[in-house]
Formats: C-alpha cells, sequence, structure tokens
C-alpha cells in the first residue's frame, strides 16, 4: 500500500494524463459501439504503445479497458446491443428503463455504479492481491467445472419466459462451444462445413446473437407508430439518480463483491461477473419479478460487478501471468511487449511503472465516471438516427468487428447464421443472453472437466476429485440452490397463472 | 400454445438428429460432454412440451405479430449479396453500397433533393469514419477489393 502511494502522483505526468483521457474517451466511444468489445479495442492499441514509455502505453491500455468496459452500457441502453459481452446483463433491465422514458437516469446509474464496483475493486486489487492469488491458485480443474457449471445454473434465472426455454438455450450455447476441434483430444466434432472447422469463437458468436436480431427488429418498425426510445436530458436528474443510486446499498454491494470475486478467477470475465451479480440481486429482491421490466437495482447490479472485475482480474495476471478476463489475456501482450514478465520482479524491479499503471487504473475508473455522466447528456443524439439507417449501420459495424477479429470470412458467416437462427428463436421466446453464457462457458466446462476425469482417473478417483474440498462443496451447494430457487419460481409463476385462471 | 408444442418437437427432433450424428466423432471420449449436452436438451424439450400441455387451461394464448417474411427475406438477400460481393470489391466499396441498397429498398424512392444527397451522403460518410478511423489509424484488416 506504501509503495501505492509512493508512486501516485507519476499518474499526474502529462504525457500519462493524456494518454489516460484519450483512452478513457476513446474507450467509452469504442465500448458504445455493437460489435466492438473490450479485448478487441485492447487488442487495437496494443501495437501503438510499442512505441511509448512503458508506463504511458500501458495507461492508455488500461484506461481503454476500463472505460470499453463502462461504455458498452450506452449501447445496451440505448439501443438493447451490449456495447460489450460484460454489458449482457445490463440490457437485462437498462433497455426497459430506456422505453419507459429513464434512459437519463439508467445511464447516470449505470456509470455511477461503475465507479462504485471500479473503485471497490481497485481497493480489493491493491490490498488483496497476495491472499487472493492464494484463492484463485486453488482453483483447479475440478473447482473451475463447478463454477462454469454454477454459470450454467444462473441461466434458468436469465430466461424471460420460460425457465425450460432458457435451459435449453443456454444447452444449445453449450453445444456450439463443441464445435470445432476438441480441446483436449484434438478430435473433429460436428465440423458439418469448412467454415465450422476453427469452431465457433465468442466475439462473432456475441455480435451475431445480439445485433443481427436487432438488425431484423429495427426493420420491423418501420411504417409503425412506435415509441421511440428517446430522452431530452433533464435538469436535476443527476443530482436525484446519485441519491437514489447510493440507496441501492444491496445491489451495489453485491456487485461489486460478486465482480471481484468473478475477476480473480481466471477466464470468468465480466460477462459472468455482470450476469451472476445480476441473477442474485434478483433473487434477494423483495420484488424480484420487476426485474427484467426495468428495475434500476439489476442496472446497478451488473454494472458495479462488471468493473468491478477489472482490477481483480489483473491479480492473478499480475502475480501468476494468469489473466482473469479475455481481454487481461490481450493486457498480458501490451506488458510483454515492454519487457515486463509477470511475477514478484514487478512490484519490486519494476515498481514504478507497476505501481504508476495501478495508479492510473483508479484514476480512470474517476474519470470514465466523469466523461460518462458528461457523454450520457448528449448519448440521446444515437437515438435521432432513423432505424433504417441504424440497421445498415448495425450490419456494417458487425460484419466490421467480427471480421477484424482474426481476419476470418468464415466468422462473418457463422455470425450471420447464428444471427438469423437467434432472430427466429427470439420470435418463439428463445432469449440471447443464455446462449451466448453457454458458449463462453462451454469450454471452460469440458475443458475442466475433461483435465479433471485425466488427473481423477490416475488418482483418487472421479467422485473424491470433484466432490470433495471446501471450494468444491461450496461450488456445488450453490448450484443446488440455484436450481431449487429456479424451480420454486416456476411452481410460484404456474399457481398464480392458476389462481389467475380461475379468476377469469 | 400451438407455437410452444411446435418448439418443443422441433427441438426434440433436433436433440434425436445431434444424439444420432455423434456417431460420426471418431474418439469416444469426444462424445461424452456433447452427450450429456444433448441428452439434456432431449429432457428439456420434453419437459418444455409436457409444461406446455399442462398449462393448456391457465395460459392465455398471446397473439404475437405475424413473421415479417418480405422484410426478412429482402434483407437476408441484401446481406448475401454484401457477402459475395465483399472479397470481390472491398469492404469499405461493399458497405457504401449495401447502405444505399437498404435505406433505397427499404425507404422508397426520394422524392427531394435534400433526401436524396442524403441517402448516398450518409453511407460516404459513415464508411468514410470507417476507413479513416480503422484503415488508416489503426491499420486494421478488411477484405481488399478493387478500390480500397
Amino acid at each position: 500500500m506504501a509503495d501505492f502511494f509512493l508512486y501516485f502522483p507519476q499518474a499526474f505526468a502529462p504525457a500519462n494524463l493524456v494518454a489516460l483521457i484519450l483512452g478513457v474517451f476513446g474507450g467509452l466511444i469504442l465500448g458504445a459501439t455493437p460489435g466492438l468489445s473490450p479485448t478487441m479495442a485492447v487488442a487495437l492499441l496494443v501495437p501503438f504503445t510499442f512505441h511509448m514509455d512503458s508506463a504511458t502505453g500501458l495507461t492508455l491500455l488500461g484506461a481503454v479497458y476500463t472505460a470499453t468496459v463502462a461504455g458498452g452500457a450506452i449501447s445496451a441502453i440505448l439501443i438493447n446491443i451490449p456495447g460489450a459481452p460484460a454489458n449482457i446483463a445490463t440490457l437485462l433491465d437498462g433497455y426497459p428503463m430506456a422505453k419507459q422514458g429513464k434512459s437519463q437516469t439508467a445511464l447516470y446509474i449505470c456509470f455511477i455504479s461503475s465507479l462504485v464496483g471500479g473503485i471497490f475493486g481497485m481497493v480489493i486489487m491493491i490490498l488483496f492481491t497476495p491472499p487472493l492469488a492464494k484463492i484463485a491458485l486453488k482453483f483447479g480443474a475440478p473447482e473451475m467445472f463447478w463454477t462454469a457449471i454454477f454459470g450454467i445454473t444462473v441461466m434458468a434465472g436469465l430466461s424471460s419466459g420460460s425457465i425450460f426455454k432458457g435451459l435449453i438455450g443456454g444447452m444449445f450455447g453449450l453445444l456450439i462451444a463443441t464445435i470445432g476441434y476438441s480441446p483436449v483430444l484434438g478430435t473433429p466434432r460436428f465440423v458439418w462445413h469448412d467454415v465450422l472447422t476453427g469452431g465457433v469463437s465468442i466475439i462473432p458468436a456475441l455480435i451475431g446473437l445480439f445485433a443481427i436480431p436487432q438488425v431484423f427488429a429495427l426493420l420491423e418498425t418501420l411504417g409503425k407508430d412506435v415509441a421511440k426510445v428517446a430522452f431530452k436530458p433533464e435538469k436535476g436528474v443527476l443530482f436525484k439518480t446519485i441519491q437514489e443510486n447510493l440507496k441501492m446499498v444491496k445491489a451495489l454491494s453485491v456487485g461489486s463483491i460478486v465482480g471481484s470475486l468473478i475477476g480473480v478467477i481466471p477466464g470468468a470475465g465480466g460477462q459472468v461477473a455482470g450476469l451472476i451479480s445480476y441473477d442474485q440481486v434478483r433473487k434477494m429482491s423483495n420484488n424480484p419479478k420487476s426485474f427484467g421490466k426495468g428495475n434500476p437495482e439489476g442496472v446497478a447490479a451488473a454494472e458495479s460487478a462488471n468493473n468491478a472485475m477489472v482490477g481483480p482480474s489483473l491479480i492473478p495476471l499480475l502475480t501468476l501471468s494468469v489473466p482473469g478476463s479475455p481481454t487481461a489475456a490481450v493486457l498480458l501482450g501490451g506488458l510483454l511487449i515492454h519487457g515486463l514478465f509477470p511475477g514478484p520482479d514487478l512490484f519490486t524491479v519494476h515498481a514504478e511503472v507497476t505501481y504508476t499503471f495501478i495508479a492510473t487504473l483508479v484514476l480512470a475508473q474517476i474519470v470514465m465516471c466523469i466523461f460518462g455522466l458528461i457523454l450520457s447528456r448528449y448519448s440521446y443524439n444515437v437515438m435521432r438516427v432513423p432505424n433504417l439507417e441504424m440497421a445498415a449501420a448495425v450490419t456494417i459495424l458487425a460484419v466490421f468487428g467480427t471480421y477484424s477479429v482474426q481476419n476470418s470470412f468464415d466468422d462473418v458467416i457463422v455470425m450471420f447464421s447464428l444471427g438469423t437462427l437467434m432472430y427466429v428463436g427470439r420470435k418463439v421466446g428463445f432469449s440471447p443472453a443464455p446462449v451466448v453464457l453457454g458458449i463462453i462457458l462451454g469450454v471452460i466446462a469440458e475443458d475442466n472437466f475433461l483435465k479433471g476425469q485425466l488427473i481423477a482417473s490416475t488418482d483418487v478417483g472421479m467422485f473424491r476429485y470433484f466432490f470433495t474440498g471446501t471450494i468444491n462443496i461450496i461450488v456445488i451447494s450453490l448450484c443446488v440452490l440455484s436450481i431449487l430457487y429456479s424451480i420454486y419460481g416456476e411452481i410460484r409463476a404456474y399457481q398464480k397463472m392458476k389462481i389467475q385462471g380461475e379468476r377469469k | 400454445m400451438k407455437k410452444d408444442v411446435i418448439v418443443s418437437l422441433v427441438c426434440l427432433a433436433g436433440a434425436i438428429f445431434l444424439f444420432y450424428s455423434l456417431n460420426w466423432i471418431d474418439d469416444e471420449r469426444a462424445q461424452a460432454f456433447p452427450r450429456v449436452v444433448i441428452s439434456i436438451i432431449g429432457v428439456l424439450s420434453l419437459l418444455l412440451l409436457v409444461q406446455t400441455l399442462a398449462l393448456k387451461s391457465v395460459k392465455q394464448a398471446a397473439a404475437g405479430d405475424p413473421f415479417p417474411w418480405a422484410r426478412f427475406m429482402i434483407m437476408f438477400g441484401l446481406i448475401v449479396v454484401y457477402f459475395a460481393i465483399m472479397e470481390r470489391i472491398g469492404f469499405y466499396l461493399s458497405a457504401f453500397l449495401f447502405f444505399i441498397a437498404v435505406t433505397t429498398l427499404f425507404g422508397g424512392a426520394a422524392k427531394r433533393a435534400t433526401k436524396a444527397v442524403s441517402r448516398v451522403g450518409l453511407p460516404l460518410v459513415f464508411t468514410g469514419i470507417l476507413y479513416l478511423l480503422f484503415s488508416v489509424l489503426l491499420k486494421v484488416q478488411t477484405p481488399r477489393g478493387m478500390l480500397f
């Protein structure tokens, strides 16, 4: 902690400040653009930092990372397309709020909650790096497998209509994740066309599942007298929202804690943090039915979690070279091209660069909130773009964002195919969020299951390996509780419908 | 109601087909995880069918909008043509033409001069910004064609 304060003034060096401001501003814009994920934005910038001073280059990458995660909420709230994977949970209540004419409030809640979660995550990162890194070290194959399964059980709560449809969607996502070559055995699976040889990557899937159905949905509104989700910034809303937002202690606390915990687990990322936090806050709420219909607590939970994840996701990265999120993995490339190798040396030999980087990340949270609140006032201009032009532009951006990740036209075809299928799926009550979660967790679940299976067969056997141990038992209990709660919710919904039917 | 019955039957048929297709995977160990997932999809489809039929008496049939076939097929066709020409004429030119095609086909004829100018101007500005920001400044790779 003393080292952090010793190097904190370095964050205010002119070059670092310029990098910070440009990074945050650009990150917010990039984050708000559908399809341009934080991972892609940071990956695009890594080569540019090569010619910069190490601290300045890392400041730019860190600022973009922080701001894109928060900026993705702008498009999630205003046009129902998450700008980044981390904002999937934000649109569940953010977009309904916008439709109710509360866009300004939703955006303000998003940035204030991001600041609260972000600062919490950074404090966790600075204070608890050594003990949390030790806990992360204890997550072996069975613990990671059960963590993925826990994420899958969360899917049940994500479906707006039927739990079964939510679970089928999630399972469909898990199946999509198995397309291509088996990561452990190298056997091709479901490769029915050359396009599928490389499997389905998360970015094409994410863009396709969210952007393409939205394009077709925008066309449906042509010629119809549809209430547009537009707003005029009003005075006094900010002060009122800050007061209202800070009263959401439960949502902000759960979001910040869940985000920090998920962040420190390698590979999980902001999308998992946001969805789990959202689900937990919904379950703890006195009025869970209001979630998905524009409950501000839903936005606060999701946004505080995905930004709380940023700091802790760097803990295993800086100490063990294990990235806590896909973007942190790209950030590792940024560290390496500056000759900074993760490990104890970062905090001793390269202490100045490391602590300056951490200090600018803290500052980035504050600058992100200020810029985000200012941008929120003008983001309503996004809504002035006619739906037809928006549909054309979103299609082009979706193609561009998908292609530029791996320079692969196959990815574009996969993106469009999945998107078209999802559009039809949406028409019959399926939601894209469980499918995406399935794709993300499928790789983690299968990879760790097969690894665990191999280890268990030569060690203590499957049961003892997967079902004993404190962390395993805790995560398995959470899985069981999540499923039981979802079944309880379904039964209650059925009973309510029955009572209403009898009254009629 | 009827829609959910069809959905559950389609999911069940899909699960049966996928289960059968597992035989095409050489290594049995590589079949294990997908087999479990497909089996769960099958069970869930059956549960959805049972739930739909059980709730027949209490669930009110919601009359949704009819599927917008015409618009869907036109946009689908435009996107397919956009993909087909992208690798021949390049990303930016194809994007520009796609933008104009979408606004013209769905927006009707431009009766005023200002409308006609905006029909061309907006796609030009949009693709121009993309080109400057990503190809010139960030050196991002895009499908190259005749001009860009």
